[in-house]
């Protein structure tokens, strides 16, 4: 369960410029979020606070009962290892293998040799990239770089995927392939918080949908959202 | 644990060969750092033999008057060996003098002739002393001052030579002094340098690093492939450098020794060869890690 109680975000330490302003949010546990809103509404901001790289200049972030504000830095890969980040850019490790990349997600978490052996394979099958193991990022296409970064994000079975314009550099096929896999993975059960400015993407996954608009919150529509600014 | 440094280790070797411009870059400078580093250690031992050299030339000899008898002569080489600053105190008589003096000017009919003409022995017996260090000459001549034998010396040939001495001394104190400085300073600038030339590597991977961040890795997991990397870097470093240098002070060695006699560079490095080549490696991955640990930190902001 996720909650933002009158979160403001400030930039650069500037208490004049403003990104999100006075939040307030609740996720519950399985669902399903697309967040709206043109350039500069505050979308990314907002998942960014919740993997924490940036912390609220006020209001509180609840994740499972524990304000993200206040937890120390030590703690805070402990709190990106239990959730699923995808971006735009794919961020993927450039000098590492397909395998390595999402081995790497299982290595932090302290898995040991014989269940990365075993389980990345097997994840990088479902994405369709089971013959690309050895394939560097460079070697792939733009939607099977994302699909690598999905693989990457859902290694250690996250209950949160965060997925932040994760079709902004996919054509159409693309898109639509990734739109389905994120759709798949809330089936099974986790919660997914998707940024996004794509009418098309948005209207298919036909679920709640959350309009923002100069760092605040100015529409939630809860079941069967539609791309309305 | 076992298993991690392992993980740690794979991934670091992973990094140093698929990084292989980088790597070839970095490595290079460290051979060249590492090569300063040899060089300065010929060049201070060349400077020790030099000033070893230079003391040995010092020392003071002792005139006696013809009247000394060789019992007293004695007895003052005695005194002077229990002193604890003598090295070695030889003692020469008049006539071992007038032999050697003949010898030394074989060649010279004159003085040949000169000799013949004389009926006594003009030369004086001496002791000729060492002291262990050029800066005891001085005490040893007080103590000769106040020997009780004191009215059998002739000549104490110390205050002639003292300003030789008071120079040398200056000199191998300047040369042992301003060496190591010297020293400091290039292995400083050449630290720096390898520094710098690691942080660039290291530079390159910040999008790497921080997406490794955003995975959840923790700085640890981050940070230990590349201080393997750094380490890693060390290593081949210094094995290019022990497999170049001991050909090349090999071609050198005969250069030296023939302006500098007796010295031998081949000689030194091949017998000191298991303390050298430790003592390389050693400071390749010492430098290696060390940069890629302080290389690393702004990014890891620890």
């Amino acid at each position: 369960m996720i909650e933002l109680k009158e979160v403001t975000t400030i930039y650069d330490g500037d208490e004049s410029i403003e990104i999100l302003n006075g939040v307030n949010l609740h996720i519950k546990d399985g669902e399903f979020v697309s967040i709206i809103g043109p350039a500069g509404a505050g979308k990314s901001t907002l998942l960014r606070l919740l993997t924490r790289e940036i912390s609220p200049f006020k209001g509180e972030i609840i994740l499972d009962g524990i304000d993200l504000a206040k937890i120390p830095s030590k703690a805070i890969p402990l709190l990106r290892r239990k959730i699923g980040t995808v971006y735009q850019d794919f961020k993927l490790l450039s000098a590492k293998t397909a395998f390595e990349n999402v081995a790497f997600a299982m290595e932090v978490c302290g898995a040991d040799k014989g269940e990365i052996d075993s389980d990345v394979p097997k994840i990088l099958g479902i994405v369709g990239l089971g013959d690309k193991l050895k394939s560097f990022p460079h070697q792939l296409s733009g939607g099977e770089k994302q699909r690598l970064a999905i693989a990457r994000a859902l290694i250690h079975r996250p209950r949160i995927i965060l997925a932040d314009e994760p079709t902004g550099n996919l054509d159409l096929v693309n898109t639509y392939d990734v739109v389905k896999l994120l759709m798949k993975i809330n089936e099974l059960g986790t919660t997914v918080i998707l940024a996004t400015h794509n009418r098309e993407v948005v209207n298919t996954i036909g679920k709640r949908v959350i309009s923002m608009e100069k760092g605040k919150i100015v529409r939630d529509q809860v079941e069967n959202g539609k791309y309305v600014i | 644990m076992k298993e991690s440094f392992k993980r740690i280790f794979n991934v670091g070797w992973t990094n140093f060969k698929r990084n292989s411009y980088l790597s070839m870059g970095t490595t290079g400078v460290m051979v060249l750092v590492l090569f300063l580093f040899s060089g300065l250690m010929s060049l201070s031992y060349l400077t020790s033999q030099v000033v070893s050299g230079l003391e040995q030339k010092v020392d003071v000899s002792v005139y006696f008057k013809t009247d000394a008898s060789e019992r007293e002569i004695t007895q003052v080489k005695s005194d002077l060996q229990s002193l604890g600053t003598v090295k070695s105190v030889e003692y020469v008589s008049k006539d071992q003098a007038l032999s050697e003096f003949k010898a030394r000017h074989a060649g010279d009919t004159l003085v040949q002739d000169s000799l013949a003409e004389l009926s006594d022995n003009p030369l004086q017996s001496s002791l000729n002393i060492k002291a262990n260090e050029s800066s005891q000459y001085a005490s040893i001549v007080t103590f000769l001052e106040g020997n009780k034998f004191r009215s059998l010396v002739d000549k104490i040939n110390f205050y002639e030579n003292e300003q030789v001495i008071k120079r040398v001394l200056a000199i191998s104190g300047g040369l042992r002094n301003w060496g190591f400085l010297f020293t400091m300073a290039l292995m400083m600038i050449a630290v720096l340098v390898t520094f710098n030339t690691v942080r660039l590597t290291i530079y390159s991977q910040k999008q790497e690093i921080e997406i490794m961040r955003l995975v959840g890795g923790s700085n640890w997991h981050i940070k230990a492939p590349y201080l393997v990397e750094g380490g890693l870097y060390g290593v081949l470093a210094a094995g290019i450098v022990s497999v170049i240098f001991y050909p090349a002070i090999f071609f050198i060695s005969p250069k030296v020794e023939s302006l500098m006699p007796g010295v031998s560079l081949i000689s030194y490095f091949v017998s000191n060869i298991f303390q050298f080549i430790p003592l390389i490696f050693f400071i390749g991955i010492l430098l290696g890690v060390t940069s890629s640990f302080v290389a690393i930190r702004r990014f890891l902001k620890i």
